[in-house]
């Protein structure tokens, strides 16, 4: 589902990934860990075209992202979930309309994104708060609103940033649970984080990124 | 509702096809913009009133200028010369010469205006007839009002020059030359008006461009997670057209105004100075056409604005 070959990314003055290499199944779920600033963001970016790797292929699903471009970069995110630590969600939108967006600019009309809406609410146990404006609501509530909108579009590869970094370990553990209800389905999830207390209680590989070199699970030249 | 229930309904929705959800896209949007309009009104108002005396100003000399420039090419077949007669000419003099030029055959017809009366209507006509009676000495001379046989403007110089040899008369003016003057005036004030046009329009892009920056800067953050939604940059550019086409119909129903309200303040005025002239022309108000003009190239200048800004905002908000 995610293949990085030979990736490399260097800013400036750092080297965020020296010729990385990894291969994560269809279905799986991993943890991406390392220290903040390792480059674990930087990984997320290039798989949802925010980046382009300075050498190298990143191929998501048998394609190759380095052969994309204009609205087909809209068409690839559009196949991908993404949840951000702080859930960047749209202040003067309802909960509703911040979860609807996904499928608005996928052209559905408002009966079908309706239903998919409350679909996606229910799944994350928050259809009560549909009307609501995201700033009423607590920050794990907020935080389960993002992970909606991830997954209103029925994704097939769901990546996080840093998910639960503004949250105590239990409502941390809560979104843990979720994203591992969507991986029984079948979504392939990717979960970047350096909450290490958390994810080692959690039976997932674990890839490691230091000084732009990947270590653990799924490594290797494919 | 249960999760499989509402995703299993979601499933069985009939597909629209492309063009009946295209049209029903850009009825949304263009509707959650025309709504939009009018949480911030007054900035809007503003905004729209500038670029609507922009348009007017140059709208309203344009539409003048054009109405001008028919009369000038309607009061072009006049040919008329007017021969004035010396002071020292007397009245049985002034007669005699008129009915002499009533004798050449390159002459049509022959006026006479006699000193007198040329004072009686000028004393009307200007208000002044107090302190006119006051005068010992009639200051208009006698006037004879040529009409040529042949209408070139070579056969009426020749006959304008010959009539300037007589004795007794003093100053002969071909009407022609003045029309002459007046069409060329007309022209220039159009060029003129023209250029003005366009360094206004230019004005209208750079504020309408201006309005548009300052709107997706406002928006920045929506921009930003629509881009990582997979909001193509058709469907981020629609509400800023949409929001863009509303601001030019706004501004040219508003420029449309303003010209009408100008044309009718200035209608009397312009009314009489024709009548001056001896003429019935009156200036027209705005037809339907020049509404269609003006709404059309408010709108036009307005998304030609929008799309050139948009566009560049576009490629530089990336998330």
């Amino acid at each position: 589902m995610i293949q990085l070959e030979q990736v490399s990314k260097r800013y400036a003055n750092k080297t965020a990934l020296d010729h990385a290499n990894l291969h994560i199944p269809r279905g799986a779920m991993a943890f991406l860990t390392g220290h903040s600033g390792a480059g674990k963001s930087t990984l997320l970016k290039l798989i949802m075209l925010m980046e382009r790797p300075s050498n190298g292929r990143v191929i998501i699903d048998q394609q190759d992202l380095s052969k994309l471009n204009g609205n087909q970069i809209a068409l690839h995110r559009r196949k991908v979930g993404l949840v951000f630590q702080n859930h960047q969600l749209l202040e003067d939108y309802s909960v509703h309309d911040n979860i609807a967006l996904p499928l608005k600019v996928s052209g559905y009309n408002n009966l079908d994104a309706g239903r998919r809406v409350r679909a996606a609410l229910d799944k994350v146990g928050l259809l009560s708060k549909e009307k609501q404006l995201p700033r009423v609501l607590s920050t794990g509530e907020q935080q389960r609103i993002g992970i909606a909108r991830a997954i209103v579009n029925k994704p097939r590869l769901i990546l996080a940033d840093e998910p639960t970094g503004n949250l105590d370990p239990k409502l941390s553990a809560e979104i843990m649970q979720l994203f591992e209800q969507f991986n029984q389905v079948g979504v392939t999830v990717l979960i970047a984080s350096h909450d290490l207390s958390l994810i080692e209680r959690l039976p997932h590989p674990k890839i490691h990124l230091h000084q732009g070199h990947l270590s653990g699970a799924f490594i290797g030249s494919n | 509702m249960t999760t499989d229930k509402a995703t299993s309904q979601a499933q069985r929705s009939r597909p629209e096809t492309l063009g009946k959800r295209l049209l029903r896209e850009h009825a949304e949007v263009a509707l959650s913009s025309w709504i939009r309009l009018w949480r911030t009104p007054i900035t809007n108002l503003l905004t729209w009133l500038t670029l609507a005396i922009a348009l007017a100003l140059p709208g309203t000399l344009i539409i003048m200028l054009n109405q001008a420039q028919g009369l000038a090419n309607q009061l072009h077949t006049s040919n008329q010369i007017s021969v004035f007669l010396s002071l020292q000419t007397s009245s049985e003099q002034a007669q005699a010469v008129a009915q002499q030029l009533q004798q050449r055959t390159d002459i049509k017809q022959v006026t006479f205006i006699a000193a007198d009366t040329a004072m009686q209507e000028f004393s009307l006509a200007s208000g002044l007839g107090d302190i006119l009676q006051s005068l010992t000495d009639n200051p208009i001379p006698a006037t004879i009002l040529v009409e040529p046989q042949l209408k070139s403007a070579d056969a009426i110089g020749l006959l304008a020059e010959q009539l300037r040899q007589q004795a007794s008369v003093d100053q002969v003016l071909i009407d022609q030359l003045w029309l002459q003057r007046l069409q060329a005036m007309v022209h220039t004030s159009q060029r003129a008006t023209w250029v003005l046009a366009t360094m206004l329009a230019l004005g209208v892009l750079l504020v309408m461009g201006n309005t548009m920056r300052m709107q997706m800067e406002s928006r920045r953050e929506e921009i930003l997670v629509i881009k990582l939604v997979g909001g193509t940059d058709a469907y981020l550019r629609r509400p800023f057209l949409y929001s863009a086409i509303w601001a030019g119909l706004m501004a040219g129903s508003l420029a449309a105004i303003i010209m009408t309200l100008a044309l009718t303040l200035l209608q009397p005025s312009l009314t009489d100075l024709a009548s001056s002239f001896n003429s019935t022309w009156q200036l027209h108000n705005l037809t339907i056409w020049h509404w269609l003009v003006t709404l059309f190239g408010s709108c036009g200048l307005a998304c030609l604005s929008a799309l050139l800004t948009v566009q560049s905002q576009l490629r530089q908000i990336q998330p």
